[in-house]
Formats: C-alpha cells, sequence, structure tokens
C-alpha cells in the first residue's frame, strides 16, 4: 500500500463567474522514502497539489488516502492531530516566530504535541546540531541568513519525527549556493530516517536532488519518472553533526 | 498541548507588545478602580446610615404596643411572651410593666423616691443593650430585690423632713459641677414600702403614708444606668426592677388598698423584642403580628425605605464604574483583534504545524483574560490607595460633602469602605470582562486559514 494516495483530485476555483480549473484528475500514489519532486512552472497547479496533499485546502473531488485514512474527510482538529504526529513543513518564507529563539521555534511542533519542555528543548539541540546550527541556537530569526533561516525550518519540519513533509518551494528565497546546502541537508535528514519528502519547486536545479520528478503542467500530470541524473550528496561534505542524526 | 505551554506562549505574547499591552491594562484599571470607589462609597454611605439609626435607637429591637387590650383581643401575657420567645432568630424579650405611680416608695435614711418604676426581664439587660455607668448588670447571681436606678432619677429623692427646698437637681452649680444626689443607693441603704392611700382622691383629700401592714423590703441596687433616650424604657429617669418582683408588689399594693382588680388587665402594655440581627427583623416582627398584635414597631420601618433609597445611590454609582470598566473591554477587543492581525500568519504557520484550534483559542482567551486580571489586581491596589486618601482627608476634618450628594449626613464613620467580596467581586469581575472581550477576537483567530502560512507577501 503505498503511503499516498491522491485518487482522482479535481481542484476548481471560482473567480466571479468565470470557473478557473487548477487541477484535473490528478492520480498518484508516493511511496514511503520517497524523494519526491513536483515540478512545475508557475500556475501549473503544483502549490494547489501540495495543499490538498497537506489538508490547507479542500479538493472539488476526488480524495487523498495517506497511510489508508481518507485524509479529504479529516475535521480540522483531526487535521492538527494527524498533523502532529505525521506531517512536517519547509515554507518559502521560513516563517519562523521572529520573536522566539531557534530552539523555541524548532521546539514548536512538540510542544503542540504536549511533550515537556526539557524533553523538546534536548530534541530542538539535537536537530540544530544535525543540520549545523549548533552555535546559533540562541539566536532570533532576525539574527540569522536567509539559508540559516531555512536550516532551522527544515529543523522544525523533521523534529517530530514525521512520515511526510512538504516543502513548498524550500530555496526559492535563496541564492544558488545556499540553495544547495539547504537541499542537501533536506534530503539527507530524510534519508537518514527513511522519510518521505515531497518537494514544490519550479528549479529544475533542485529537481536534481529527488528519487522521482513529477511534472505537472496546466493541472495535469506530463511526466512522471525516476530522476536519471540524481545527485549524489558529497560525502565529504557531511558535516560532522549529522552523524548524531544517525543515533 | 499543555496548559502551562498555553500560557506560557499568551504571556510572552503580551510582554513582547509591552506599551500596548500596559495601555490596554490601563483601562481596565481605570474601569475597576472607578467601580469598587464608587460602590465603596456606596457601602460607606450605607455604614454611617446604619451607625446614625443606631444612635436613633437600636436596630433590632422590635416594639409590640398592646395599649388598645379589649376582652376580646389576644392577651400579651407571660404564656404569649414565652411564645414570643420560641420565635426563630428572637434572642430575648421583655416586657415593660409599668408600677402604679405611688404605690410603692423607696426610702433612704430621710430621703424617699417615689418615681417611675419599670418591672422588666432584669437578665435580658444586656441584650437590649442597656449599659451601667457604675456597678453591674444582673448576673447569674440576681436576687429578687436586685435593682438598676436611672442616674437622673437619684435627684428625685427628696428630703422627708423638709417642705420646701427639699430637693437637689441636676445642673452645675456656679463653679460648674454638678452636685451629687442626696443617695448614693451603691452604698446607701435602700428600703421599700408599699403605700396606703388615705381619703378621698375624687375630693382631692388623698394622701399616700407607709402602709404598716407590710414590712418594709430591703433593695439592693446592683447598677446606676446613665441617660439613653434610643432605648424603650429609657433607663435614666427610672428605676428597674424584675417584673415578676413589681407584679408582686402591685398585688400587695392592690390588696392593702382594696384595688378592685377584676377588670384589670392581665396584659403588659408594652413588650421589647430582639432580634438576632437587623437582617431577621422583618421575620420577627411578621411572626410577631400573626400572633395577633398589629401595633408593632422597630426601625426597619424607617431603615426599609432609606436602605431602598441607599441600594439605588449604590447602583447608580456602580453604574457609573461599570460604564469604565466597559470602555476598557472595548478597549481590550480592540488590542486583541489587533494583535490578530499582526498575527495572522503566525497563527496560519502554527496550524500548519499541528496546533490545534481549541489551543489557539485558549491561548488568546488566556492573554485576553490575563489583561483583565492584571487591570483588577492593579485597580484594586489603586481603589485600595484612593479609598485610603479619601477616609483620611474625611477623618482630618475635611468636610467631604457626599452627605450633601445623599441626603444623608455622613460623620463619624469612613466615607469610602472596601470590604472583602468587593474587593473580590471586582477581581472575578475584570477577569471576567477580560475573558468575554477577548471571546469575539479569539474565535476569529480560530477561523484563520492554514493556507495564509503558504501565501507570499
Amino acid at each position: 500500500m503505498s503511503l499516498i494516495n491522491v485518487k482522482d483530485i479535481r481542484k476548481v476555483y471560482r473567480v466571479d463567474e468565470e470557473k478557473i480549473v487548477a487541477l484535473g484528475r490528478i492520480n498518484l500514489r508516493i511511496e514511503q522514502g520517497e524523494i519526491c519532486c513536483i515540478l512545475g512552472t508557475s500556475g501549473s497547479g503544483k502549490s494547489t497539489l501540495l495543499n490538498i496533499m497537506a489538508g490547507l485546502e479542500k479538493p472539488t473531488k476526488g480524495s487523498v488516502f495517506i497511510a489508508g485514512k481518507n485524509v479529504t474527510q479529516f475535521t480540522e482538529k483531526q487535521w492538527a492531530l494527524f498533523r502532529q504526529r505525521n506531517i512536517g513543513f519547509v515554507f518559502q518564507s521560513y516563517n519562523l516566530m521572529p520573536t522566539q529563539t531557534a530552539i523555541e521555534n524548532v521546539a514548536m511542533p512538540l510542544m503542540f504535541k504536549g511533550i515537556n519542555k526539557r524533553t523538546r528543548t534536548k530534541e530542538a539541540v539535537h536537530m540544530l546540531k544535525a543540520v549545523g546550527l549548533g552555535s546559533r541556537m540562541m539566536h532570533r530569526p532576525t539574527q540569522m541568513s536567509g539559508g540559516q533561516q531555512q536550516r532551522v525550518g527544515i529543523a522544525r519540519a523533521f523534529v517530530a519525527k514525521p512520515k511526510i513533509v512538504f516543502a513548498d518551494e524550500p530555496t526559492g528565497n535563496l541564492d544558488s549556493k545556499t540553495s544547495r546546502g539547504v537541499m542537501e541537508i533536506m534530503v539527507r535528514m530524510a534519508k537518514i530516517h527513511h522519510e518521505t519528502l515531497i518537494i514544490v519547486t519550479h528549479d529544475v536545479n533542485i529537481a536534481k536532488y529527488a528519487d522521482r520528478i513529477i511534472n505537472l503542467h496546466d493541472g495535469s500530470i506530463i511526466s512522471d519518472e525516476p530522476n536519471q541524473s540524481i545527485v549524489s550528496l558529497d560525502e565529504e561534505k557531511k558535516e560532522p553533526a549529522s552523524a548524531a542524526v544517525n543515533e | 498541548m499543555k496548559w502551562k505551554d498555553m500560557i506560557g506562549m499568551s504571556l510572552s505574547n503580551l510582554f513582547k507588545r509591552k506599551v500596548r499591552t500596559l495601555l490596554t491594562v490601563a483601562g481596565v484599571i481605570i474601569g475597576t478602580c472607578a467601580i469598587v470607589v464608587m460602590v465603596s462609597f456606596g457601602i460607606g454611605i450605607n455604614e454611617s446610615m446604619n451607625t446614625m439609626m443606631e444612635g436613633m435607637g437600636d436596630l433590632t429591637i422590635v416594639q409590640i404596643n398592646n395599649y388598645n387590650q379589649t376582652p376580646e383581643s389576644t392577651p400579651l401575657d407571660d404564656d404569649m411572651i414565652a411564645k414570643i420567645e420560641a420565635i426563630p432568630h428572637v434572642v430575648a424579650v421583655t416586657p415593660v410593666y409599668t408600677l402604679d405611680w405611688n404605690a410603692v416608695t423607696i426610702n433612704s435614711g430621710k430621703y424617699a423616691y417615689q418615681g417611675q418604676i419599670y418591672g422588666v426581664n432584669m437578665k435580658s439587660l444586656a441584650d437590649f443593650g442597656y449599659t451601667v455607668q457604675e456597678g453591674s448588670l444582673p448576673g447569674d447571681d440576681f436576687e429578687e430585690n436586685m435593682i438598676l436606678f436611672g442616674w437622673s432619677a437619684l435627684y428625685n429623692f427628696y428630703n422627708t423632713k423638709k417642705t420646701s427646698n427639699n430637693m437637689i437637681f441636676a445642673q452645675p452649680d456656679a463653679t460648674g459641677t454638678i452636685p451629687d444626689p442626696y443617695v448614693d443607693p451603691m452604698k446607701d441603704e435602700l428600703e421599700l414600702v408599699i403605700n396606703e392611700m388615705q381619703g378621698n382622691l375624687d375630693e382631692g383629700t388623698s394622701t399616700t403614708t407607709a402602709s404598716k401592714k407590710q414590712k418594709p423590703i430591703e433593695l439592693k441596687c446592683i447598677g446606676v444606668m446613665g441617660d439613653d433616650w434610643s432605648r424603650n424604657p429609657p433607663p435614666g429617669y427610672a428605676v428597674f426592677m424584675d417584673v415578676s418582683f413589681a407584679k408582686k408588689l402591685q398585688e400587695q399594693y392592690n390588696k392593702i388598698n382594696d384595688v378592685d382588680t377584676t377588670n384589670t388587665k392581665s396584659s403588659y402594655d408594652n413588650v421589647s423584642v430582639k432580634a438576632e440581627s437587623v437582617e431577621y427583623v422583618a421575620e420577627v416582627e411578621e411572626a410577631i403580628q400573626a400572633l395577633g398584635f398589629a401595633d408593632t414597631y422597630s426601625m426597619e420601618s424607617i431603615r426599609k425605605p432609606l436602605e431602598q433609597q441607599m441600594s439605588t445611590i449604590q447602583m447608580i454609582l456602580g453604574g457609573l464604574g461599570a460604564i469604565s470598566l466597559l470602555v476598557a473591554a472595548l478597549g481590550i477587543t480592540n488590542t486583541m483583534i489587533m494583535s490578530i492581525y499582526e498575527r495572522t500568519r503566525e497563527i496560519g504557520v502554527m496550524k500548519v504545524l499541528g496546533c490545534v484550534v481549541g489551543n489557539i483559542r485558549t491561548m488568546f482567551l488566556v492573554e485576553a483574560g490575563t489583561i483583565g486580571f492584571m487591570g483588577g489586581i492593579l485597580g484594586l491596589a489603586f481603589s485600595y490607595g484612593i479609598s485610603f486618601a479619601i477616609n483620611s482627608f474625611a477623618a482630618a476634618g475635611n468636610s467631604i460633602s457626599l452627605g450633601g450628594i445623599v441626603g444623608v449626613g455622613v460623620t463619624g464613620s469612613n466615607v469610602s469602605i472596601i470590604p472583602v467580596w468587593l474587593a473580590f467581586g471586582a477581581l472575578v469581575f475584570a477577569t471576567m470582562i477580560g475573558l468575554i472581550s477577548g471571546f469575539y477576537p479569539a474565535n476569529r483567530a480560530v477561523k484563520i486559514s492554514a493556507l495564509t502560512a503558504i501565501k507570499q507577501e
């Protein structure tokens, strides 16, 4: 059984009298541990697909099954509890809490889960070290560069050991060099725990990191194939702190 | 999510916007102050009104008047008194039995007293608020021949050896001192004799002399009472003795003088009933009236309308305060809505990260409630300060003419009183106001879509 099963998803937006078809009958299966890239230009419907899979939007038709559960029928509360346990999220604009330190930001999903402060701080420290921010744990987002902020974002997405991590244009606000670093960290973290990573991007260079590339155009999948020119993670660049992730 | 974490996040959110939080709290402080100080004025006025009324007479005493006794009416006798004593919340009952004028004479050597003598329930005098300025009130060792003298009554002793200039008056002499009366009842021996009437009363030839048929009775005065016109019977100009003793003396007088008693009442004219406290007076009075005595009187008839007037004043004062707290409530709502606008994205992100909506609502309510609570605490502190300042100012002899506003003389007691219930109530009320004000913003926060986290500015 696939981890994610997208069945006959259709999404139509209504703008005044006009109907805009964002997604037309999408069928998709994603397996546990896959690093999957949804590639498409602006307006291709890639963000809508991600939003529907993550439960941020409801489809007009069709259903999404995650681990056998029909999540399209979830109530808001069910979604919240489901996200606590199964889903991590990396945002384009990082979305860190501006008034909180890196540790507090990373620990936040654990706090929502009701984990006590001592345990979640320990976990957060562990994650921050894993993303190479061991020296900036008490810094606030405003005291960090974009790349550093996004690494905090990644640590936050993976801290609760979710089954799936969604990344929405994770490098959209970063330069190409920083982007590479961020992508490598993200992919490595997903691989370590055999977690499913779904990256939405318009950037072909980012897509190279994925095992599988799904090409979306005008709300339809035009190609879905394994990545031929996969970028292998450079073993020499592996940061010493990342060893801690291996437990 | 743990309560501790929700409260922690709420507080840190408040702390991060210090100025705005302080201004909003200031609104609640002013509102709480307004209510507490206004209501404390109301209570102060009420209290001074009660003090004033206590000066007019004991608030907890019900008088039963029974002057218009007919053979058909219910007798107000000892059996009835026992019934009245059995009414719930009755502390003490005393009949007021007036010994016939001239029935007896109290002698002390050559001096004689022929004045007012009341028969009362001597042991209940303390309950009725009587005090002595010398000696003591009857205690457990009370004996029948023990009496209390009114201070002014002592000046009614006259010198029997003289026909003129035979009295001392309780008026200051040339040196400004009030002369002592002839008799010091606490030291001098007192003797009571039953009088016998000779001659014809109608012809104006009657004289009274001590009867030889009855031996003089030795009296023991155990105390001297001062003047106090707020009590019935007033103690100053009379002698108090036990009612059973007084009735016995009256019987002996009747027997000696062949007074026909077949038609005389066995009822008391007047009975005083002491209720447990002010709040039971109305209840006790009703119960007495139900026993068949319509003519009752208590301070309740004055106190009640006054109290109603006072509560109207209190409501007006409290209402004035409530308006400012209402404005403060709007301030809280406004602040919370502003804060939601600022934090829309933050709330969206929290939802995406798995925060349950109920927790978001709770956090906003805690924030609003905290504003109310802090405002309440500080407002209360300020209120105590203001109250203290006003009271000291008033005590220093400055006339704060609250009495002028409400038509009641305010003297002697505090102008502003903050009882515990008011302090506690104000705190709860301020917190409630905070929570209620936060309710709408909290629900708005809950409705923010998780999608806002994704959207790019």
